[in-house]
């Protein structure tokens, strides 16, 4: 269970949006794009990485089971 | 809508791949990318779609509508053998490069994904020009289904964001009830 400040952000987060229609998107973009960026940034060390295209085709193989089993 | 010049990575994924779908089957978009969209900030590796159920031959059209734009499927290559997952209410993931989210798809399997995509919306807020389910439903799904942390606080994010008529969310967790 998250600690209750975390929905307190939440919350303030989402009268944010409603009461900046204008305002919220640019602010969420960045936000939505940095993890994407960081997410591919990361991948890519690994895969320069000593054996890291091993591990990127282990990590597929891992992808292709979870959601085979889902 | 109006043109929204700040699409995210999301966004545009996800209005590149429902564009495709959309030539071949009606969809909606449903639960976590709905809040996200509606600028709920969070990540997500996956963006839930549910699609009418499909004929073999349709779906092999539609399958190679996404091959033919650089989707692959995660589960197989072929298009009988997705087909078959899809058949057995199983969902697919439809991916296109490392660093993108998945879109996982699934059939309508009974009344009430049907209903979800007959009452599918537009949600000008977001910017985006892809079908969603209804806000209400999204609502009652994470409150009375779903249930975790994150999709709590996704509900409450929509329950702010668009004012939920209490009662429609009411009726909606009716039906889950009946249906799930």
């Amino acid at each position: 269970m998250r600690d209750a400040t975390h929905m307190e952000h939440v919350v303030r987060w989402a009268r944010f949006v409603k009461e900046n229609p204008t305002k919220w998107k640019a602010q969420h973009t960045e936000f939505i794009n940095a993890i994407y960026e960081k997410a591919g940034s990361a991948l890519d060390k690994i895969t320069q990485m000593p054996g890291g295209k091993e591990k990127m085709r282990k990590l597929r193989e891992l992808r292709i089971k979870a959601a085979s089993s889902r | 809508m109006e043109p929204v010049e700040d699409r995210s990575i999301l966004d545009k994924f996800c209005m590149e791949f429902c564009s495709l779908v959309e030539k071949h089957v009606k969809y909606i978009i449903v639960s976590g990318f709905v809040a996200i969209a509606a600028g709920r900030k969070r990540a997500t590796e996956d963006i839930d779609v549910i699609i009418e159920s499909l004929d073999k031959e349709k779906f092999i059209r539609l399958h190679g509508e996404l091959i033919k734009n650089h989707f692959s499927c995660i589960q197989s290559d072929s298009a009988n053998e997705v087909h078959s997952y899809l058949k057995d209410n199983l969902s697919v993931r439809y991916v296109r490069e490392n660093n993108e989210p998945e879109m996982e798809v699934k059939f309508a399997k009974d009344v009430l994904d049907n209903l979800q995509i007959q009452g599918r919306i537009k949600i000008p807020l977001t910017g985006i020009d892809v079908w969603f389910g209804s806000i209400e439903m999204n609502i009652a799904y994470k409150e009375e289904y779903l249930k975790s942390d994150k999709d709590l606080e996704d509900a409450k994010h929509l329950r702010i964001v668009f004012d939920a008529n209490e009662e429609k969310i009411n009726k909606c967790k009716e039906l889950i009830r009946k249906y799930r």
